[in-house]
C-alpha cells in the first residue's frame, strides 16, 4: 500500500469516487484551476473537465443550494468550502433546505460538504475553528472527523455515496502532518464506527480528528499507564456500543476535543456515559477542550487556548491517581 | 423547615416558619440525644408557637451532632436549634460499642468529607467510593475497609478491587496462577479488545457448588406433565406420518367484523369453513394407513388452550348442522367445560376436520400440525387493518384500509394436493368475504 497525506488521501478518495460515479461532482471556490485553496482537488479540472470540477463565485449559500437542486435530481455533489468558518454563509441551505428535505419530503439528498477546519497555525478566529457541533444540532446531517489518511479516504466515499447530507470534517493541521498506508481502489469506512486507535486497561481517551495525534503522543509513555485510545470517526451517529464497551472496560475516561467546551461533542459524549455506564465509572469524566473562546492569532495564545500534549498528560495522570 | 449544609459535613436545623405571622417558637422536647442516629424525615424534636404544635423532621439520615437549644426556650424563626451530622449513614453500632462513636467504616460516601483525611485510613473524612466500586462490593460483598486503597486519599479504586479478587480467588485455589500479583496490573491477561469490566468474568465466590456433569436433571428442570407429554407424543406421530404442508390466503374480514359485533369470529369463520368443506368433502376427511375416509358429516374439532396446561380439542359434532349462532354457543359451551375439565373422554374423539386459533395473541402467520388422523387444520390468525387494493364495480382500483387475516390451512399432502388445499381456501376466502348475516 502507498504512504499517502492525509490530504492525497482525500484527495485519492475523491478521484476514485469521480472516476466509478458518474453522478459525483465537485463545486467551489477556486477548486478548478487553482485545484482548491489547499490543492485537494489539483489536477481534478484537467482530468475531469469544467463540468464536473465547477468554480464558483464566493457565495457559500449558492454553492450548498446548488449542490442540494443537483442531489435532488440525482446527483452526488461534493462542495467543498475554503475554510470550516465560512460556512456560516451557507447555513441556511445546509441546516433548514439539505438536512430535512428527507423528513419533509421524502426526498434523498446526498451531498457532501468538505470543511477545513481546526487550528494551530495562526489563522486567527476566522480561519480555525471546529465548528463541528453545529451540525450535530441539525437532525437529519451526518457528521464525521477522520484522523488518518486511511479513514480520511474510506469516509470520503461513504459520504459521498451516503444517502445524506453528510459534513466531512477535515483537520488542516492533518493535511501534511498525518501520514500513512492508504488502500489503493476504492473502499468505503462506515460512517458511525469508531475506531479503537490504541488498546489500553487502566483510562480510556475517547477523541476525533487532530486529536487523535495528540492523544496518541500524549499517552504513548505515560508513567507506564496502559492507556486506550478510542478515534470516534463518525460524530453524527456515532459509535455509543465503542464509547461504552471501552467505558465498562477501564472505567476512567478522559474526552478530548479541539473545539470549544460547551454542548460539545464531549459534552454529547460525557452525557451518554453518566446515563448508560454510571456504574461502570471509576473517577469522574473529564473533559480536555479548548475554552469557549475565539482563537487567538498569536501563537503563544493560540497555543494556550487549543488544548496540547501536556494538557492531556495532566488530564491523565489526575483522573489515574483519582 | 430550613436547613443548609455546613462546609465540614454538618447540617443545620433551623427553627421553622410555622406560619406567615410567627415570628418565634419554642422547643418543647427534643425525641433525639445527640449521637443518636437519624433516619431523613424522622421527628427529631417537639416545637410549639402560639397557634400550634409540631414535629420537626431530620432533614437528612445521619446522626444528631449537637442540640444548640435546650426544651424550654424560645428562640426567633431560623436560629439553628441542633446540627446533624450527615452521611454517617446511622447503621447500627457495632457490638460492644458505645454508640456514640460515629461508625463510619462502612465505606459509604461522606457528603462533603472534607480532605484532612488520616493517612492511616482509619476514621473520618473517607473519599468517595466511586460507583463502580461500590457496585463490585455489592456484587461480592466486599467489606472495602479491609482493601487497602491506592487512589487519591486512600480511595480503593476498581484496580485495587479487582486486585483484591485475583488474590482472594488464588489463596482459594480457584483459579489456576494466570497474573502475578497485584503490583503490575497492566499485564494482566486483559481478554482481547472491548471486554466488559476485568472482575465480571470472574467465577463466582467458591461457594457455589460445581454443577453435576451431564445427565443429571438440571436444577430448577422437572418432568412434562401428563397432559403435556400426551401433546408431544401426539405432534411427533403427526409430523412423523403425515407430509405436511401449509397454504395461505388473505381474506378480507369486512363483512364478518361488521357482522360479529363484539362476539368472536370464529364462529363464523367455522361456519364459512363448513361450506367450504361441502364444497370441497375430500378435506373432510380421514386417513389411516393407506385407507382415506371421506366423511358426510362435519365433526369440528376446536383447539381450546388451557393456558400453560396444554391444549385440547373438543369435537362439536354434527357441525354441519348448525348455524354461525349455534356454533357459537357450542364453543363457548365445550371451551368452558375443557377449562373446567368436565368434557367426557368421546368429546375428544372423531373429529374431521380442526380449526386453532390463536390469533387472539396477534401473531399473523403459523404452520399448524395436523391432528391426526385428519387430512388438514385450519389456523386462524390475527386479523389486523391492511391497506389493500380494493376494485369497484366498474374495475376501478383504489387503496383501502381493510381488517385482513391470513387463513393457514396444513394439509397431507399424502391424501390430497396443493390444488385441492388452494381451491379450499379460495372457497373459504370467498364465503368470508361474501359474509352473508
Amino acid at each position: 500500500m502507498p504512504e499517502l497525506t492525509y490530504l492525497q488521501a482525500i484527495s485519492d478518495g475523491l478521484r476514485e469516487e469521480m472516476r466509478a460515479d458518474e453522478s459525483v461532482f465537485c463545486l467551489g471556490e477556486d477548486i478548478g484551476a487553482f485545484g482548491g485553496a489547499f490543492k485537494v482537488t489539483a489536477g481534478f479540472l484537467e482530468e475531469f473537465g469544467a463540468d464536473r470540477v465547477w468554480d464558483t463565485p464566493l457565495a457559500e449559500n449558492a454553492i450548498i443550494g446548488t449542490a442540494v437542486g443537483a442531489a435532488v435530481e440525482g446527483l452526488r455533489p461534493v462542495c467543498e468550502m475554503q475554510f470550516a468558518d465560512f460556512i456560516s454563509c451557507g447555513f441556511d441551505q445546509l441546516v433548514n433546505v439539505a438536512a430535512k428535505l428527507h423528513y419533509r419530503q421524502g426526498l434523498a439528498v446526498p451531498i457532501t460538504v468538505r470543511l477545513p477546519s481546526g487550528g494551530g497555525f495562526s489563522g486567527g478566529p476566522f480561519h480555525s475553528q471546529n465548528p463541528e457541533a453545529w451540525f450535530l444540532q441539525a437532525p437529519g446531517l451526518k457528521v464525521v472527523a477522520p484522523a488518518t489518511p486511511e479513514d480520511a479516504k474510506g469516509l470520503i466515499a461513504a459520504a459521498i455515496q451516503d444517502p445524506n447530507p453528510v459534513v466531512y470534517m477535515e483537520h488542516k493541521h492533518l493535511y501534511r502532518r498525518s501520514k500513512g498506508e492508504v488502500p489503493e481502489g476504492r473502499y468505503e469506512t462506515p460512517l458511525g464506527e469508531a475506531r479503537l486507535a490504541r488498546e489500553g486497561d487502566d483510562l480510556s481517551v475517547i477523541t476525533y480528528g487532530a486529536m487523535v495525534l495528540t492523544a496518541l503522543e500524549a499517552t504513548e509513555d505515560l508513567d507506564g499507564a496502559s492507556i486506550e485510545v478510542l478515534d470516534l470517526r463518525s460524530l453524527y451517529p456515532f459509535d455509543r456500543e465503542a464509547v461504552l464497551r471501552s467505558t465498562r472496560k477501564t472505567s476512567k475516561v478522559v474526552l478530548l476535543q479541539e473545539a470549544t467546551r460547551s454542548c460539545g461533542v464531549a459534552a454529547e459524549i460525557a452525557a451518554l456515559i453518566a446515563e448508560e455506564a454510571f456504574e461502570d465509572l471509576d473517577g469522574p469524566v473529564v473533559r480536555v477542550t479548548a475554552p469557549d473562546v475565539p482563537i487567538p492569532f498569536s501563537p503563544p495564545l493560540e497555543r494556550a487556548v487549543l488544548p496540547q500534549v501536556e494538557d492531556v498528560k495532566e488530564a491523565c495522570r489526575e483522573l489515574l491517581a483519582y | 423547615m430550613s436547613s443548609s449544609p455546613t462546609s465540614s459535613g454538618l447540617m443545620d436545623i433551623t427553627m421553622p416558619q410555622m406560619g406567615v405571622s410567627i415570628a418565634e417558637a419554642t422547643v418543647i422536647e427534643w425525641k433525639k440525644q445527640p449521637g443518636d442516629a437519624v433516619e431523613a424525615d424522622e421527628p427529631i424534636v417537639e416545637i410549639s408557637t402560639d397557634k400550634a404544635e409540631s414535629d420537626v423532621p431530620a432533614p437528612a439520615a445521619g446522626r444528631l451532632k449537637e442540640v444548640l437549644v435546650e426544651a424550654g426556650e424560645t428562640v426567633d424563626v431560623g436560629t439553628v436549634i441542633a446540627r446533624i451530622e450527615t452521611g454517617a449513614a446511622a447503621p447500627p453500632a457495632p457490638a460492644g460499642d458505645d454508640g456514640q462513636a460515629a461508625a463510619r467504616g462502612d465505606g459509604e460516601a461522606s457528603a462533603g468529607g472534607d480532605g484532612q483525611a488520616s493517612a492511616d485510613g482509619g476514621n473520618g473524612g473517607e473519599p468517595t467510593v466511586t460507583p463502580v466500586v461500590r457496585r463490585m462490593a455489592e456484587k461480592h460483598n466486599l467489606d472495602l475497609s479491609r482493601i487497602e486503597g491506592s487512589g487519591r486519599r486512600g480511595r480503593v479504586t476498581k484496580k485495587d478491587v479487582v486486585a483484591y479478587l485475583r488474590e482472594r480467588d488464588e489463596s482459594a485455589a480457584v483459579q489456576e496462577e494466570r497474573a502475578e500479583p497485584a503490583a503490575a496490573p497492566a499485564e494482566l491477561a486483559e481478554p482481547v479488545l472491548h471486554m466488559e469490566s476485568p472482575y465480571r468474568e470472574d467465577a463466582p465466590p467458591a461457594a457455589a457448588p460445581a454443577p453435576a456433569p451431564a445427565e443429571a436433571a438440571a436444577p430448577g428442570g422437572r418432568e412434562l406433565s401428563v397432559m403435556r407429554k400426551r401433546i408431544a407424543e401426539h405432534m411427533v406421530r403427526s409430523l412423523q406420518t403425515a407430509a405436511h404442508c401449509t397454504t395461505i390466503v388473505e381474506a378480507d374480514m369486512s363483512r364478518i367484523e361488521a357482522a360479529r359485533g363484539r362476539r368472536s369470529y370464529l364462529p363464523f369463520v367455522a361456519r364459512a369453513t363448513i361450506i367450504a368443506l361441502r364444497e370441497h368433502p375430500n378435506l373432510n376427511a380421514t386417513l389411516d394407513g393407506d385407507m382415506l375416509t371421506v366423511h358426510d358429516e362435519v365433526h369440528l374439532g376446536i383447539a381450546v388452550s388451557l393456558g400453560e396446561d396444554g391444549l385440547v380439542v373438543p369435537v362439536i359434532r354434527d357441525a354441519h348442522e348448525l348455524s354461525h349462532e349455534g356454533l357459537g354457543a357450542r364453543i363457548k359451551d365445550v371451551a368452558e367445560r375443557a377449562r373446567s375439565k368436565r368434557l367426557s373422554p368421546d368429546e375428544l374423539r372423531g373429529g374431521t376436520f380442526t380449526i386453532t386459533n390463536p390469533g387472539a395473541y396477534g401473531a399473523v402467520l403459523a404452520t399448524p400440525i395436523i391432528n391426526q388422523p385428519q387430512v388438514a387444520i385450519l389456523d386462524l390468525e390475527a386479523v389486523v387493518k391492511r391497506p389493500v387494493v380494493v376494485t369497484d364495480a366498474d374495475g376501478h382500483d383504489s387503496i383501502a384500509i381493510r381488517p385482513m387475516s391470513y387463513l393457514c390451512m396444513s394439509w397431507d399432502h399424502r391424501a390430497l394436493d396443493g390444488a385441492l388445499a388452494a381451491q379450499f381456501l379460495s372457497t373459504l376466502k370467498r364465503v368470508v368475504e361474501g359474509w352473508q348475516g
